[in-house]
């Protein structure tokens, strides 16, 4: 239990979640989730580095990264199923009403 | 012992961690994304950071995994058409997180990190005068952390409150009392005498 573990096991999370935004073009949902796995893989890399140096910061640093993955995935999910009640689907390639 | 523990339990996250990103069912992606805030939850106490691994259990299980449950069980998704596509974006996808994952081993194995100073919020120092994890996590996060603790609860009220705006629909059929309306009505143009 290294410090490298710590952040091989954070790298290996964060590129699954990466790929999860990659690939599943067509459930928004599972996008969200794959974010919430990214910030998971950030928390890690913290509690990580809290335990290696001995300090307490980056534990109260993850804290708030709780706080802010909690409120992205209510959002999101507001926005979700807003879009799902007007448009009936949540396929990423419909969703171009900004034309971006 | 804590050592292969820590090796078993990331083991096991990294695998649920795929079958999230690659079951065809939203509900099991859901219900493995679960298993995997539970076994993080194991690494951080292993990583001896005890009132993070509770919180993270109450907070993702309880609060944001349930939310997710609820969001795919109404709406109704077509389980054919969730994976098409797949085998379109796969390779690509596959070759650009092989480079970004590459990138960073290289990047953090030749890495050396400096001795650091001992800061005010020493871990080892501060169970040695008798504070457990969470009671110093609190010493630090209501005095030099106030201002960010306050903002980072503004945001989560900032949150719930644009969720309950997002959500609400107004329904023409459902009968309710509008008393802005019925303030500005003026009684001698509603009663008439004949």
């Amino acid at each position: 239990m290294e410090f490298f573990d710590y952040l091989i096991l954070s790298s290996i999370i964060f590129s699954i979640g990466f790929l999860g935004i990659f690939i599943n073009r067509k459930n928004i949902i599972s996008i969200l989730m794959s974010i919430e796995l990214m910030l998971l893989a950030a928390n890690i890399n913290f509690v990580g580095f809290s335990n290696y140096l001995d300090d307490l910061y980056g534990q109260i640093f993850a804290l708030f990264v709780l706080v802010v993955a909690a409120a992205e995935a209510a959002i999101g999910l507001a926005i979700l199923i807003i879009f799902f009640n007007k448009s009936g689907t949540i396929s990423v390639d419909f969703i171009n009403k900004l034309k971006g | 012992m804590s050592s292969i523990i820590f090796y078993i339990v990331s083991f096991i996250t990294i695998f649920s961690c795929f079958l999230v990103v690659f079951s065809s069912n939203p509900v099991h992606s859901v219900l493995f994304l679960i298993f995997t805030f539970f076994n993080v939850a194991v690494v951080f106490l292993l990583s001896q950071a005890e009132f993070l691994a509770m919180t993270l259990i109450i907070v993702y299980v309880g609060a944001v995994a349930v939310l997710f449950l609820f969001v795919v069980m109404m709406l109704n998704i077509n389980e054919v058409l969730v994976k098409e596509g797949f085998l379109k974006y796969f390779p690509f996808g596959l070759l650009l997180i092989s480079i970004f994952f590459l990138e960073l081993v290289f990047v953090f194995k030749d890495t050396q990190l400096q001795e650091q100073k001992i800061t005010s919020m020493n871990i080892s120092n501060l169970i040695k005068s008798g504070n457990q994890n969470t009671e110093a996590i609190g010493l630090f996060l209501y005095t030099d952390f106030f201002i960010v603790f306050q903002i980072s609860g503004f945001l989560l009220l900032v949150a719930m409150i644009g969720a309950i705006v997002l959500a609400k629909n107004e329904n023409p059929n459902i009968k309710s009392q509008k008393s802005q309306y019925q303030k500005s009505l003026d009684k001698r143009n509603v009663i008439k005498l004949k």
